[in-house]
């Protein structure tokens, strides 16, 4: 009823008919680009020059965003585009994590590129349809439904005024909706954000599947830089895809034999050897939550320290005895056997709009229990649970909220904003019910949680000009580089990780690089080129999963019983090879692992140039707040006196004997951010790039990224 | 529950059994299409096949494998997907696949291979005291 | 005192790799310990003793987190 309801207010805005291109060797070669408000929708052929310098992935997604932005573009402006696309590899079943889907828009938190990857059948389905690549621009005046029955060759634009606008209810809704009997649903997945997307900048991009056992459209996350809220501001309801017929060789690969023998290792290697490594089908990863807190990284009160005596509390074991449902596989997209997706059925919500239904919670992730939980001082599984709900069906970013509210309450707890500016929540560390009013307030963007929803960057600027805060302090403790805010690992121990975050393209994210255990405990990568190898290699490797449409997690989280005794484990080089057979095996290539780096190469290069058009992308742009580098203050100090003072002796050569506290963390400071900079200066030099951070010319036409239109952004800057 | 039995110190390693299963499923007589292998190491052979235990019932993400009223596991290979987890997860390694085929395929315990097996190394058992160790389970 | 990862380490009577990843809280599921290059399986952590001035490695592999 409710159902038809919802259909009867459908006004059609236009229908596109297409002949769903075949696909060849992981390939459609179409694209499918959408124009909201002038509702055009048309299908272009990707030229040669494109597949071959872009490959796919978020490498499809930088081009097609390049070109339908300019410099001035904001992400609100109408021709700032989504874009979504799967890549070549994207949709074979055999090998785990090869359902992944990129996503890229100028983002309202760092006002340059960003790109996501999510998981859920939408990349897979989008290609099956026909497209490598999907793009959403312009913007409609009401609230529109995009459908694509990839079967039919069938793209309409629908007026939908009554469909919900949060995650979980409006993915059942149009499942329900599109799906023809309950087998048809896994044939659906809905991309959708939530109610606080339309007012938080962190707002983020739901993509379902459906879970045949559970009889629920679960929901993954395209959580990072703010998605959510340039589609909620393009007034998109939901992009629906429906494909039947998914069978194991849609990609038509030029060697299926290749994949499935890659495939079948792996999930070989994972039946024997999970439960005994990472336990990725057994909590995902969550597994880390207790190890992080061993190794003194698990972020705490806004990254302050790196442990807390109430970990166990939200330790990995808590969820899997109380709260998560087992024995099944849990992937994202068919053939992952790695099945990291963990859910809490039935679970009761205490607070808000869906107070009392009992709900699934597709979590809890090792970010959510690191960000919504001990950063916030936040100890209680439930409530974990809880905030990981709401910000997934409000479309917000775990991460980011994570960050930003253990920013606030830090400013709280020193006094540099009260009650009165919070509007009476007594925002200290460990008040669980004042963090979940946060997300109710972003969900009506009200309150103090709308300000929470605009950002670390914004708040600074906010506590500073509006309550008067010393700006220099909030600089040093709010963790946000480029506008987005750092991912949940404590980076203060470890150099290499510290550029793992500020060297990136995107901003302070872990999916370029973690290299803390190979830097800070195994001590692998000693010197500034040793640090600058690394800090080239994996964001390079890792770039590659986004070019491809793949997960990284079975990369890393599973490994080869002999791994440890070939000459590079840290880069398992047994799956490496796996994903060079799986390229060749999909496309008929001969490429091998060298050229694997130089794909990514290209387009990782072609980003920072397009950060550099936008205005960023500089060495300015790279620097890290302090908090992420050493002790701030006082208390961090002393609760780690032994270290420090040990560091100051053997490190810096300075006896820390007789000196007070504020002279010592001004000596290791000074100490630190110099050792940064040097860093800088080491991987500029090994990525080919000037001590201002600008590729050089030499270097892109090395490469093969010297198209003409990159050449004119990057010329005038040469040295 | 129905199941092929085997009384390995009886086979001869003869690929009977592989040749009658091939032909009787794929109309070729080759043994990597058959879904029952046998194995020689000198004088220990080995009969590989499914004993019907049902592990993979829940391996399989889109749910094309169940169990059938006799108690064989059966794939249904218009749903199945080729994702090829039943293959990597099988503790005997019994789910067999082959490239040039979508699907995985499997002992359906029809008795074939006993039929033409010389060393009455093969059996269809009716009633075998197999413990099932799928869970089927559904959350709502 | 012996290496661990390069780094100085206080070396005590009777001590094992099991005994010496618990001092150092190594809890990690995935390490390689390496004692003067050979390398030391799971099963043996109990039983395997380091001696004053062995050069240990205990490689935690993880480069993704």
């Amino acid at each position: 009823m409710e159902i038809k309801a919802m259909k009867e207010a459908r006004t059609l805005l236009t229908a596109f008919d297409y002949e769903p291109a075949p696909l060849e060797r992981g390939y459609t070669d179409r694209s499918l680009h959408i124009r909201l408000g002038e509702n055009r929708v048309e299908a272009r052929a990707v030229p040669a020059l494109v597949r071959e310098k872009f490959i796919g992935g978020k490498g499809y997604g930088l081009k097609l965003l390049w070109d339908a932005v300019k410099p001035s573009t904001r992400w609100n402006d109408p021709e700032n585009a989504i874009i979504v696309a799967g890549g070549p590899i994207c949709g074979i079943t055999q090998y785990p994590g090869s359902g992944k889907s990129l996503v890229c828009t100028i983002s309202p938190m760092t006002d340059m590129p960003i790109d996501s990857n999510v998981g859920g059948y939408f990349g897979p389905y989008l290609k099956f349809s026909g497209y490598d690549a999907l793009e959403i621009s312009g913007k409609s005046e009401k609230d529109v439904v995009i459908f694509i029955d990839g079967n039919s060759g069938r793209v309409t634009i629908e007026e939908a005024p009554l469909e919900a606008v949060d995650g979980h209810v409006v993915a059942e809704q149009l499942t329900e909706m599109y799906a023809e009997d309950e087998e048809d649903k896994k044939n659906i997945s809905i991309i959708c954000a939530g109610t606080a997307a339309e007012h938080a900048n962190i707002g983020l991009l739901n993509f379902s599947f459906y879970d045949l056992r559970r009889q629920v459209a679960r929901l993954k996350q395209a959580g990072r830089g703010g998605i959510g809220r340039v589609f909620r501001d393009k007034k998109i309801k939901a992009v629906v895809i429906r494909f039947r017929g998914t069978k194991g060789n849609l990609n038509k690969p030029a060697d299926q034999s290749r994949i499935n023998k890659a495939g079948i290792k792996l999930h070989r290697q994972i039946h024997d050897l999970d439960d005994a490594q990472c336990r990725m089908r057994q909590i995902g990863t969550a597994n880390i939550i207790e190890v992080m807190d061993a190794y003194d990284l698990l972020p705490t009160h806004n990254y302050q320290y790196g442990s807390h005596p109430d970990t166990y509390k939200i330790a990995s074991k808590v969820f899997i005895e109380k709260y998560t449902t087992q024995g099944m596989p849990d992937g994202c997209w068919y053939g992952c056997s790695l099945s990291c997706a963990k859910t809490a059925d039935h679970f009761e919500l205490k607070t808000g709009p869906y107070k009392g239904h009992k709900v699934t919670i597709d979590g809890p992730e090792y970010e959510n229990a690191a960000g919504l939980g001990s950063n916030c001082g936040i100890f209680d599984p439930e409530i974990i649970l809880e905030a990981n709900f709401y910000c997934d069906t409000y479309g917000v970013d775990t991460i980011s909220f994570g960050t930003i509210t253990a920013f606030a309450m830090e400013c709280y707890e020193r006094g540099i904003i009260d009650k009165s500016h919070t509007g009476g929540l007594e925002l200290t560390f460990g008040n669980a019910m004042a963090q979940l009013e946060l997300l109710h307030q972003m969900s009506r963007g009200e309150g103090f949680g709308y300000h929470i929803g605009l950002g670390v960057r914004h708040l600074k600027q906010y506590f500073a000009e509006e309550f008067g805060a010393d700006r220099a302090f909030l600089e040093d403790i709010g963790m946000e580089q480029k506008g987005l805010e750092v991912s949940e690992y404590l980076p203060k121990e470890s150099l290499a990780q510290q550029g793992g975050y500020g060297l990136t393209n995107k901003g302070p994210q872990h999916d370029e690089a973690w290299l803390i255990f190979m830097d800070m405990v195994n001590n692998q990568i000693p010197t500034f080129e040793d640090k600058a190898e690394a800090l080239h290699y994996f964001p390079m490797f890792r770039t590659w999963f986004g070019l491809m449409g793949l997960c990284k997690l079975p990369w890393n989280d599973t490994t080869p019983a002999d791994n440890g005794m070939t000459d590079e484990p840290a880069k398992i080089p047994e799956h490496v090879q796996n994903y060079v057979d799986l390229y060749n095996g999909v496309t008929g290539a001969s490429i091998d692992k060298h050229e694997l780096i130089r794909q990514s190469e290209r387009v990782y290069n072609f980003q920072r140039v397009f950060n550099i058009r936008m205005g960023k992308g500089l060495r300015v742009h790279d620097a890290m707040p302090y908090r992420s580098m050493g002790p701030v203050t006082a208390q961090e100090y002393l609760s780690r006196q032994e270290r420090y003072d040990q560091q100051m002796k053997e490190l810096i050569g300075v006896d820390p004997e007789g000196k007070s506290v504020e002279e010592k963390i001004a000596i290791v400071r000074a100490y630190r951010v110099d050792q940064y900079e040097k860093l800088t200066d080491a991987v500029y030099k090994r990525r080919g790039w000037s001590s201002e951070g600008v590729p050089t010319t030499a270097y892109l036409r090395e490469i093969g990224m010297d198209l003409p239109e990159v050449l004119e952004v990057v010329t005038p800057l040469q040295a | 529950m129905k199941i092929l039995q085997k009384i390995e110190d009886r086979c001869i390693a003869c690929s009977a059994c592989e040749m009658a299963c091939s032909n009787a499923y794929f109309k070729v007589k080759d043994r990597e299409k058959s879904a029952i292998r046998i194995t020689e190491h000198g004088q220990d052979k080995r009969i590989h096949v499914c004993n019907q235990c049902g592990f993979c019932i829940d391996i399989c993400p889109v749910m094309a494998i169940k169990r059938d009223a006799l108690g064989v596991v059966r794939i249904d290979k218009k749903k199945c997907v080729g994702c090829l987890m039943c293959v990597g997860f099988c503790d005997a390694s019994v789910m067999m696949q082959h490239d040039e085929f979508q699907e995985p395929f499997k002992c359906v315990a029809c008795g074939i291979c006993a039929g033409v097996c010389p060393a009455e190394a093969l059996y269809i058992d009716k009633d075998a005291a197999q413990v099932p160790l799928e869970k089927v389970t559904f959350f709502k | 005192m012996i290496q661990v990862n390069g780094k100085p380490m206080i070396w005590s009577e009777g001590m094992t790799v099991a005994s010496m990843l618990k001092e150092k809280n190594y809890i990690y599921a995935k390490i390689v310990v390496k004692i003067n290059g050979v390398f030391i399986p799971v099963e043996k952590y109990e039983s395997t003793f380091i001696h004053d001035g062995d050069d240990v490695k205990a490689i935690h592999m993880l480069a993704g987190g």
